[in-house]
């Protein structure tokens, strides 16, 4: 697992209450607060759960921050798996 | 004293949050086999309960990873995840205890990390919720990093369990162990929902025959083909390496597709006598 800086703003999404408002208020505004590089960024703001994975978002952190919009199991697992 | 009860549980989030997702058969077999391993600790009245078990980013995250963290609070809330059917509660801990095992291990070649506060996760409040109902027996948790490679290798967690197991039998606490996660199941990764059963079987096979030499053999990366949280039995294996020369019974093996794990328990019977080779 590298992605260290993705990994770290989602599982702040998922672990931090005032981190996780502060995201559904705003994502762009929220994702400003870490050093992403492009392509992380577009992933993120697009919610491109696929793209999310291939980057290396941990499997125990994207799979909860998808939760959080109730994505489905048989939705996230074809989004990772395509 | 020794030990007065172990056993080793999975903690599948499933077990309570989709708890009827699984067939009625299956969800009977695991209810009762809990049952069961409540039994056996509430006769052995302990009155601390060694946790033996990992998380799920909820402590460890990647700005500081630990191979082993003791933890030496006094007390833990739990559980962090708002959707897991379990109340939050208020655990009491035991820091005196903690300090003690972490002062042996460090005289004994272990430089385990250790927190002073602590969040459980379903790793720890799942089986805590059939096994201490209560939450009133004070616990002393030991979190595995089982998830961001290099992990310690099964060996070391055996060899772990065996200087543990030295405080432990000196302890005058009645202590009883209990190692949670496993069996194969890969979470939020490729292969969710695949279970591997062959492997669960024989690794259940290897627990029960209680033989360090043989579970040493086993390699992070025989663990991790059988999915990515099958890694969490580094904490059965540190358990075997605590209970070495007593031969635990399997008390349940059901692959639970619904639950995306192979759950799997076993319990060690404490009236047993050590095996001769140990006992000698």
């Amino acid at each position: 697992m590298s992605a260290y800086v993705l990994n770290k703003m989602l599982r702040d999404i998922n672990q931090k209450p005032e981190k996780r408002e502060r995201y559904f208020a705003d994502p762009a505004k929220f994702a400003e607060s870490y050093e992403l590089d492009a392509e992380e960024r577009r992933a993120f703001l697009a919610y491109d759960i696929g793209a999310l994975y291939r980057l290396g978002a941990h499997g125990l952190i994207l799979r909860p921050f998808t939760l959080l919009k109730g994505v489905a199991e048989p939705d996230y697992l074809r989004a990772i798996r395509s | 004293m020794p030990v007065v009860y172990a056993c080793a549980a999975s903690h599948a989030p499933g077990i309570t949050a989709w708890r009827d997702a699984a067939s009625p058969t299956q969800l009977t077999h695991v209810t009762e086999a809990f049952a069961r391993l409540q039994h056996g600790l509430r006769a052995a009245r302990p009155d601390r309960l060694l946790l033996l078990t990992s998380e799920h980013w909820a402590n460890f995250f990647l700005d500081h990873i630990g191979a082993f963290c003791i933890g030496r609070a006094d007390y833990y809330e739990g559980p962090v995840e708002p959707w897991l059917k379990i109340e939050k509660k208020r655990i009491p801990g035991d820091p005196a205890l903690a300090l003690r095992l972490l002062e042996h291990c460090y005289a004994h070649g272990f430089e385990i990390d250790h927190a002073h506060e602590m969040r459980l996760d379903h790793g720890t409040m799942v089986p805590l919720s059939f096994l201490s109902p209560g939450a009133d027996i004070p616990i002393v948790p030991i979190l595995f990093n089982t998830l961001a490679p290099p992990r310690a290798r099964p060996e070391r967690c055996i060899a772990l369990g065996k200087v543990l197991r030295s405080i432990l039998d000196a302890a005058p606490e009645r202590i009883a162990v209990i190692a949670t996660g496993g069996m194969s199941h890969d979470p939020g990764e490729i292969n969710h929902g695949y279970i591997d059963s062959d492997f669960d079987r024989r690794f259940l096979d290897d627990m029960a025959g209680g033989n360090l030499s043989v579970l040493g053999q086993y390699t992070d990366s025989q663990l991790m083909a059988a999915g990515a949280g099958t890694a969490e039995l580094l904490a059965w294996l540190c358990l075997a390496g605590i209970m070495e020369g007593r031969h635990p019974q399997i008390a349940l093996y059901e692959p639970v597709v619904p639950w995306a794990t192979g759950i799997g328990m076993l319990a060690y019977d404490m009236a047993a006598g050590l095996t001769a080779d140990v006992a000698a």
